[in-house]
This record gives structure tokens, sequence and C-alpha cells, in this order.
């Protein structure tokens, strides 16, 4: 009756065992079966050998002398810790109260006397089958432990390199509040604010398609895109542009991302918008009300082929203290334990029931809560106050060179016609030409803004030859800017000069615009007489223009605008 | 017949299980035995005779003694359970059966060491 | 099978239905549904019929066919969606490139 089989892992066996008979054929039988035997007379002995010798498996006796086998069995549990060391208890199947107090004990099987070689030989295989699946069960869930680690730790550079390259933008401003998961990167939610130039903020929130890192990925170049852009005075349209192509050029087909983009103007007091794929932002009523949704109406970003795409926006007009505000597909899409979508009535039923706009975000979330019955951390809440232009100021733009080779004695005028109108933006090119000018750098979100708002009057009110008085109600707003898509569409005449001088002046210097247009000009003593009250929305761009240069004055009958900025000698 | 006493199949199968350490498990069964049968009649309370008992059927029973092991198990019950009367009476059979199985477990052992 | 596909008789048309949930977990199926077939079919329709829930890796699974029937030439339909999908659908402006009804 050999046992020892080449098929059995040799184990380390405890045996403990007041008996010495006992202890002596048990010993002989397990050593038989191909295992190493360790024994002990009392619990206490087994105790201190299992500590020293940490066995695979323990017989345990009961009944014992010093220590007994009950006492003996939950101190060799502690000290195995979560390993599972298997313990078999040496008794008779007799007596019911000793059974549930060998498995009270942390016992894991019985073997009752007289001692049975094969019945033994198959209870400690099984037991090492246990012990086998409990040390593999832990080693996994260690190594999934690792890799989560691991995987926490590689989110965290990635987000601090993102971090850089995203710089928070103008988040922080004073109007804007916003809530986002600090995994928000890895749920492919981005969300990015910053001033243009002259000193409209741009606004992006999007959603990348999937979750983890294919949905990081295409978080960077997006970013670098958005504040490029809007720092170099872009306007919304060539962004997304620019924006759309980039994705598409980079990201595989079933990727994309879902985007709205605001371009909020508190000078002129108006917004921009441009949704594709993401939920409806809305604009809320300063006082109550209904609020206005921002639709999306595109196809999600980095889909369309370049000459497909379409950077339509819509504009809305704008009052103080109404607020923008714009959330991720996480809310409206999520889900109760019957799969109801939480949806988007709920959601217009939490917006109209908000009296402070500071406790806005806490409602949404404690709606969600309520809905799906456990809280989630993965939408991102974003809301913008419109307030006074002061009051959200543009960073100082961070020049990396001295200045000292700023150009002072030139001019140079640009003819831009039709075709160029139709697509092209030439204010980035005009502003990045003029911040050469060191003297002027302290003027420039002024500058940029007289240069905005010279431009478009040429085109909508000149080239275009669109009725100011149209914008005067919010209304006739919307049509207005259907009208400028169209008419800017179908031009096919007239042009706009921009002609600029700069020449010293004293120990500084002055810079003198001339916007020229081919349209039919406009009463200019008539708009400047008008009270300020009544020029509503379409005659703030003259004040504006008067107010933020050193003169302005038109001439032609309005078709040529003509404004200065000077400077003091440099200190 | 010493069959009453001693279920033989037990005591082949254990040598052949033990192989040359069935001698030594002989004698090791017979010194325990000894002190077994001390704390019987030296126990000083219930718990000491059930524990003492419960011990000596054990082994006795991996021996292959099943008398003596019934004897023993009947002797736990009663101390757990009761009647405690006749209790004496009973250590008294365990004496004597064991008197006999030491008997037979020694003429074994010779059996063997001559083999 | 939660992406059945089947090939009409003149090997024309392809339909693939989807059901349950449309999501990652059912990307390789769907792929399955269209790849490595004998010929290019003329048209796809996917039915949604069956389809409970839609999301945004699901319209990704959509590109990918279109991309996959020919892109811009492709012929793709999207039929039977209930109105919860129709509303994913309609938020990604997904009509503009996917005949949907």
């Amino acid at each position: 009756m050999n046992q020892v089989c080449a098929d059995v892992e040799a184990l380390s066996v405890l045996i403990a065992e007041d008996g010495a008979a006992d202890r002596l054929l048990l010993a002989t039988i397990v050593r038989k079966q191909g295992h190493q035997v360790l024994t002990a007379e009392n619990g206490e002995q087994a105790v201190a050998l299992f500590a020293e010798r940490r066995p695979h498996v323990v017989l345990l006796d009961a009944m014992m002398p010093v220590m007994d086998g009950f006492e003996a069995a939950r101190q060799i549990k502690a000290l195995a810790g979560e390993a599972l060391v298997p313990i078999i208890f040496l008794t008779s199947l007799s007596e019911e109260q000793a059974l549930v107090r060998c498995l009270e004990a942390g016992g894991d099987d019985f073997l009752a006397k007289p001692y049975s070689p094969v019945i033994l030989a198959a209870k400690i295989k099984a037991m090492d089958r246990l012990r086998r699946l409990q040390a593999t069960v832990l080693e996994q869930r260690d190594q999934i432990a690792r890799h989560h680690n691991h995987l926490l730790n590689e989110q965290r550079v990635a987000k601090a390199v993102f971090d850089q390259v995203a710089h928070a933008g103008c988040l922080s401003a004073p109007n804007i509040r916003y809530l986002q998961s600090p995994y928000a990167l890895f749920n492919g939610d981005l969300l990015l604010a910053a001033y243009t130039p002259a000193g409209d903020m741009h606004v992006l929130l999007g959603d990348f398609t999937g979750h983890g890192l294919p949905a990081a990925v295409g978080a960077m170049p997006l970013a670098e895109v958005f504040y490029g852009m809007t720092a170099k005075g872009y306007g919304l349209a060539e962004t997304l542009r620019e924006m759309n192509a980039k994705l598409k050029r980079i990201l595989p087909v079933d990727m994309f991302c879902c985007a709205l983009l605001l371009n909020l103007s508190f000078q002129r007091r108006v917004v921009e918008v441009w949704n594709g794929g993401m939920p409806d932002g809305y604009l809320l009523p300063a006082s109550g009300g209904e609020p206005q949704p921002l639709v999306s109406r595109h196809l999600p970003l980095g889909i369309l082929a370049p000459e497909q795409f379409d950077d339509t926006t819509e504009v809305l007009p704008l009052a103080l203290g109404e607020r923008l505000f714009l959330l991720s597909d996480g809310v409206v899409d999520t889900s109760d334990e019957n799969d109801q979508l939480f949806g988007v009535e709920r959601l217009r039923r939490v917006l109209a029931a908000n009296r402070q706009p500071a406790l806005l975000f806490e409602e949404v979330l404690q709606a969600l809560d309520g809905f799906r019955g456990r809280s989630r951390d993965d939408v991102s809440l974003l809301d913008i106050e419109v307030v006074e232009p002061q009051l959200s100021s543009p960073l100082p733009v961070i020049y990396s060179d001295s200045g000292q080779s700023s150009p002072l004695d030139w001019s140079l005028q640009f003819e831009f016609r039709a075709e160029t109108l139709k697509r092209f933006n030439p204010l980035p090119y005009l502003q990045q030409l003029l911040q050469e000018i060191h003297g002027l750098r302290a003027q420039g979100g002024a500058l940029h803004s007289v240069l905005t708002e010279l431009y478009s009057n040429a085109l909508e009110h000149g080239v275009l030859g669109l009725d100011s008085a149209l914008k005067r109600d919010a209304r006739s707003f919307a049509s207005y800017y259907q009208m400028r898509n169209e008419r800017l569409q179908a031009l096919s005449a007239g042009f706009i000069r921009v002609h600029l001088r700069v020449e010293p002046l004293g120990q500084g210097g002055r810079l003198i615009i001339e916007v020229e247009d081919s349209g039919k000009g406009f009463n200019v003593s008539k708009v400047l007489a008008r009270p300020v009250s009544e020029q509503g929305l379409c005659g703030r761009g003259l004040n504006l223009v008067r107010r933020l240069s050193r003169r302005a004055e038109w001439a032609d009958e309005g078709r040529r605008a003509c404004v200065e900025f000077a400077w003091e000698a440099q200190a | 017949m010493s069959d009453i006493h001693i279920d033989r199949k037990v005591l082949s199968d254990l040598q052949e299980v033990m192989e040359d350490g069935y001698l030594y498990l002989l004698e090791t069964f017979l010194d325990d035995s000894e002190k077994r049968l001390s704390q019987l009649h030296e126990a000083k309370n219930a718990d000491e005779l059930a524990h003492a008992a419960h011990s000596f059927k054990g082994s006795s029973s991996n021996m292959g003694a099943l008398a003596l092991a019934e004897l023993c198990r009947q002797l736990e019950d009663r101390v757990n359970n009761g009647p405690l009367q006749g209790i004496e009476d009973l250590i008294n059979q365990i004496d004597r059966e064991y008197s006999a199985v030491r008997q037979l477990y020694r003429e074994e052992r010779r059996r063997v060491s001559i083999g | 099978m939660a992406v059945e596909s089947v090939v009409s008789q003149d090997g024309k048309k392809l339909t693939i239905k989807v059901k349950g949930r449309f999501d990652f977990g059912k990307h390789q199926e769907f792929r399955n549904a269209y790849e490595h077939k004998p010929a290019r079919p003329d048209s796809v329709v996917v039915d949604l019929k069956e389809a409970t829930y839609l999301d945004s890796s699901a319209l990704g699974m959509l590109l990918l066919l279109r991309d996959h029937a020919g892109g811009d030439e492709s012929d793709v339909r999207v039929v039977n969606a209930s109105s919860d999908v129709r509303k994913i659908l309609a938020i990604s402006n997904f009509d503009k490139l996917f005949d949907i009804s």
C-alpha cells in the first residue's frame, strides 16, 4: 500500500494530536502520501510550529491538554491572515455540539477515528484545491490592485501634462462656476475657457466618445487648437474648422468629440453658440422664466471632412444677470434601475425650481442622486453669468520677446475682396502684426476690441448692407444673424480695406487705423447723436470704438473709419 | 476468541501502512493506554474523566480494539449525559477489557518481532 | 445572438439587427455582422427595433459601418429606432449622415 503519488504536490502538513499512537499513525499515513509532516502534542505547540514553519494544511485534535484544538484553530487562522490554511479537525462525527464549535473556530473539515488513509488523502487533496483557489484569488486581487494603482498613477501624470497644455484657461474667472470630476479627462469630458485678445470669452464643453486613454488622447490637440487660436484672436468659426479638421485627421473613424462652444462678448452683450452633439445647454433668464435651449444643430467634431464641415453659429443677445448653463450627457443620460433616463424634462424642472444660482449644481446633483438611488461623480456642469465687461478682465498676454526690435515707422494696406470675406477672418493676422509694437501692448485688449468692431461694422453694415436697426430687439436679433449668413454666402462683390500707419510721436508713437468698405455708408452724426440708452443693441459698436481709442472719426459718409492709438516713451 | 476484542483486519491494514514502524506503533499504543487508564482512575472531575475516555476511545478505535472503544464511548456518554450510577462498574469493565487486549497486542508484538 | 445579420436573396442588401443595449459590449459582434462578407452589399439597413439603448460608442460603430460601406457614397439606413434612441441620434445630428426612419 505505497501511496506516494507523483501527481500530488508535496505539502507541509502540521499534525497536532494528544495521543502518541494516533499521532504516530497519522504522521505515517500523511508522510506516505508524499507530504512533509510536522507534529505537535498540544495546541500551544501547534500554534508555535505554525508561526515558525507556515505549513499548508493543519490536522487538529479537538481535545488536547494545555491548549485545546478550538483555541489553536482560532490563533492559527489569525496568524494565516488572508491566506487560506485549511484546518481539518480530528474528531468523531457523533457530537453535534463539538462539530459546531469546530466550525465556529474556523475548521474547514473533519476526520473521524478510526483513520482511513483513503479518506484522509482525498480530504487533503480537496483542501489543497481550496487553498490554491484562494491563493489564486488573492494573487489576482493584488495584481488588479497593482494595475489599478499603476493606472491611477498614469492618469495622474497624464492629467498633469494635460493641465500644462490646458492651464485651466480662465475657468477661475469670478463669473464662472463649474463642476468637473478629477477624472473627467478619462471620461472623455473636456472643459476649456479662455479670453480672446479683445476680451471676449471662448468656452468649450466637449465629450469624446468612449472612456479611458482613447478618450483622453484627443483632448490635448483639441485644447492646443482652442487655446492657441483663441489667444491669437480667431473667431469661433475658424477655431471650429481647425479643431474639426485636426480631429478628423488624427482620430480613428469611430471616435469623435461632441462639443458645445460659446463666444461670449460681455462688451457687445451677445453670445455666439455652436453645438455639435452635446445635450442642450441653456440661456437662463435673470429673473426666472423659461430657459432658452442651446440646441445641437451639428454633427460632433472629427466626423466630417473639412470641406463638409458646417461652422454656422447662432448668435443670441445677452442681458446682465443672465446665465449660460452647460452640462455633459451624464446628466440627462443618468438612468434608474428600470433603465428609465433622467431626461431633459426632469432637468428643466430642476432649472425652473432653482432660486439661488449658487445652489444650482447642488440641486442638479441631488435630483440625479434621488433619481438613480446613488450619486455619480462623472458629470460636468458649467455656469457663466453675464456681467459688466470690466468684471471679466482678460489675463495679461505674456510676450516672449523683449520688444527691443519693435518696428516703429511703417504703413501698409490690405484689401479683402468678396471671396476672401466669405471664408477668411483677417483679424488674427492684423492683431499679430500689431502685437509687434511694444508700446501698444498695454492697450492690447482695447485695440483688439476696436479692430473687431470696425471690421464687423464694415462687413455687416457696409459690404453686406445689413440694417443695424434689426438688432434692436431680441426677436429680430436671430433673423439679423441668419440674414448675415445668407448674404455672406451669396457675396460676389465688395471689399474692405484696412490701412495701418505706425509713426514715432515725441518719445513714443502712434498707430492710425483706417477701415474702409464698399457699402452705402451711414449718417454718422445721426447715429452718434442718439443717446446711449436708445442705441440698444445696435449702436454700441461706435460708442465702444470712441471710448476705447484716443481719437475716432468717420469720413466718406460713414464708409471710412479712422481711429488713433498712441503710446508714451517706453520705460 | 481474540476477534471479540480486536478486529484483525484493522491490524493487518495497520501493519501494511506502518511497515517497519508497526512494532513501534504497538509499543506506543500500549504505553499510551497505560497513561489513559491511570487518567481514568485519577480523574478529579467529570471533565477530566470525559477527556480521558474520549482520547482512549479514539486511540483504541484506531488500533482496532473495538470492544474497548465501545466501552470508552459508553463511559464518555455517561459522564456527559448521565446517569452517573454504575460508572465505577464501567471503569472496571474497561480495566478488564484492556487486560485482555493488552495480552493480545503483546502476542502480536512477539509475532512481529520474531517475524 | 444580440446582433444578427441577414443578406437579401440577391445579395444586394445587408440587414443588421441589434437587440438590447447597443453599446461597446456589442463592438465585436457588430463588426462581425458586416466585415468579411463575400461581396459588399449596395445598401445596409440597421434595424434597431429591439435596441433599448444606444451610447456614443454605438454611434462610433455606426460611423465604422458607414466607412466600411463606402463613406459618403454609402447607403446606410437606420430603421425602427425607439423614441429614446431617436433622441440620441437627433442630438448628435446623425440624420445628416444616415437615413433614419
